[in-house]
């Protein structure tokens, strides 16, 4: 049999694994919204701390998070740095937004905004940003599948079979299983990319270098301006400060507002696992110094990738390992992909129906449902039409969509932590802060000291919410008092 | 520690961590030597601080916890 014959043996079987998973995984749930949205809201740890390890670890880190290491060295460490430091918070802040949707049975995080803000055109509008946000992202991760698919059988799957394959199966747990089969696929695949990453970060630079000590002698000898802080740009020059430091600023401000992880709060069994959650965080985070490791790995080898978000699967094949390895190694970045993207098109469908439609036409439980497992195609079918065609950076195109996502943050704490906040304060806020943000992101020879143009567009978007509120009046202060009270911890209620 | 106090602390804790890694903060540490379990310095100097987070929140957690059963 071929080499490749037997990575892609491998590589079906683990298809099939996962796709066995997700399958049983929606056995227990209910066959209400609820059930398909929010689990029931009945995840413990375990799937917890997958499902954020894992959602946040996407084909980036296997194929984005080595190939900034591999062009751009030090830069990368941007990554590393914000992951933690976006997720603290929430250790407060997720079991308070927690509570609310108990309380008022919120699936979404627009809901829990329209909840305190009354206001359709919110609703829409949190609803279309999130798919705005959702859809290049989606297209990265079937992208990712793709190229890895296409590069270990050396060319016989084809990058569009490759993703269409793999998406294949993941539509059709998603279909079936709703957010049951994410947080279990999403378990099976954590522990796997775990493992392979760490096994191939020793194991490329012993087997390159002779060890993960000599190889960053080596590169610090002939290439000593990937190693320190801030790397370089894409195109090789040195990066500024002012961009490497906003990176990490945005990323921060905004990684706990993905649609797909906050809504995880709604689905948690209880406040002790969310926090639990943010607690073991940290040792998730440090699964990138391998991923770093690798793309490291790959600064002195003679030759070059195409592109250097293929550098992993390029030296993985150039590096003479055994075929189960290979083999393994793909169906560890498949993992990846996968389990962001089951998150994604999920949460994208969810959220377009719960806040995009709802609002604007009743629906009953079984009709959401079916609408949401047709968004679900529609979603995975627009992102397959573009994953075909050539797309920028990974990253790129990821860090762009953090600077609207983080505009989630200053409505959302202002519901839950500002009784002052009003309607009218948060929607000019909101639409001021998107609006800076996008002319940035158009405009970026504008940017004053490369500032990430998220940053600019909350430094416009946090006076204006403020401002704004403290003019006006909401009609029903009532409402606010009732939601804030719903919000608080009962156990400090007492102190 | 107080609830009031924990969470103080913890606040304090990440804003230096935010300062110890971005500019200007991250700048006497920004350096290959001298390498630590062979990363260069700047990498260990991150991955000092997530290990660092990890047992602030866990410290965090316990009084937190605490606080909880005990209501106060």
């Amino acid at each position: 049999m071929e080499r490749w014959q037997f990575v892609t043996i491998i590589l079906l079987l683990y298809l099939l694994v996962t796709l066995w998973i997700g399958l049983r995984a929606g056995r227990k749930a209910s066959k209400s919204v609820t059930g398909y949205v929010a689990g029931d809201r009945a995840f413990g740890l375990l799937l917890m701390y997958f499902i954020f390890g894992a959602t946040m670890f996407s084909a980036f880190a296997f194929l984005g998070g080595p190939g900034w290491a591999y062009s751009r060295g030090a830069a990368a460490f941007y990554i590393l740095c914000y992951g933690v430091l976006g997720m603290t918070p929430w250790y407060w802040v997720g079991p308070r937004a927690a509570r609310v949707g108990r309380a008022y049975g919120y699936v979404t995080q627009a809901q829990l905004l329209v909840g305190r803000f009354p206001s359709r055109v919110l609703s829409a509008l949190m609803a279309s940003l999130t798919v705005l946000a959702f859809i290049p992202y989606i297209t990265l991760q079937m992208r990712g599948a793709g190229i890895v698919i296409e590069a270990v059988t050396e060319g016989h799957i084809p990058l569009w079979l490759g993703a269409g394959l793999a998406y294949g199966i993941v539509l059709v747990y998603v279909l079936t299983s709703g957010v049951s089969a994410v947080g279990w696929t999403n378990t099976f695949q954590g522990i796997f990319m775990l493992v392979i990453a760490w096994t191939l970060g020793l194991y490329l630079p012993m087997r390159l270098y002779g060890g993960v000590g000599a190889m960053f002698q080596e590169i610090a000898a002939r290439r000593p301006e990937l190693l320190t802080v801030p790397g370089l740009t894409a195109s090789g020059e040195a990066w500024s400060w002012g961009g490497y430091s906003t990176a990490i600023l945005i990323s921060a401000i905004g990684v706990s507002m993905w649609p797909h992880l906050f809504m995880k709060a709604f689905a948690a069994k209880d406040d002790r696992t969310i926090r639990r959650t943010v607690v073991l965080f940290p040792t998730f985070q440090l699964f990138l110094i391998p991923v770093f490791i690798i793309g490291f790995a790959g600064v002195l080898f003679p030759e070059s990738p195409p592109d250097p978000d293929f550098i992993l699967p390029f030296l993985i094949l150039r590096s003479e390992l055994p075929a189960l390895m290979v083999g393994l190694f793909c169906a560890g970045a498949l993992s990846a992909s996968m389990s962001t993207g089951d998150a994604l098109l999920h949460a994208g469908a969810s959220v377009a129906v719960e806040d995009g439609v709802r609002p604007f036409h009743g629906l009953d439980d079984g009709q959401q449902r079916r609408l949401m497992r047709a968004l679900v195609v529609a979603m995975g079918a627009v992102a397959y039409f573009f994953a075909l065609y050539e797309g920028v950076s990974l990253v790129v195109l990821l860090l762009s969509s953090y600077g609207i996502i983080a505009q989630f943050t200053p409505p959302l704490l202002a519901a839950l932590y500002w009784r002052r906040a009003t309607t009218a304060g948060v929607m000019s806020g909101l639409l001021a802060g998107t609006a800076v943000t996008l002319f940035f992101f158009f405009q970026s020879h504008l940017r004053p000291m490369d500032l990430h143009e998220g940053i600019l567009g909350l430094l416009v978007h946090v006076p204006v919410l403020v401002v704004v509120s403290l003019l006006t009046r909401d009609g029903n202060p009532e409402r606010a008092a009732a939601f804030l009270r719903a919000a608080a911890d009962p156990a400090e209620a007492e102190i | 520690m107080s609830k009031r106090g924990v969470r103080w602390l913890a606040c304090l804790f990440f804003l230096l961590f935010t300062a110890a890694v971005t500019w200007p903060g991250m700048i006497p540490f920004n350096r290959i030597e001298p390498t630590v379990l062979g990363l260069p310095f700047s990498m260990a100097w991150i991955a000092l601080w997530i290990i660092l987070s990890f047992v602030v929140l866990l410290l965090v957690d316990r009084v937190e916890e605490r606080g909880g059963k005990d209501g106060g």
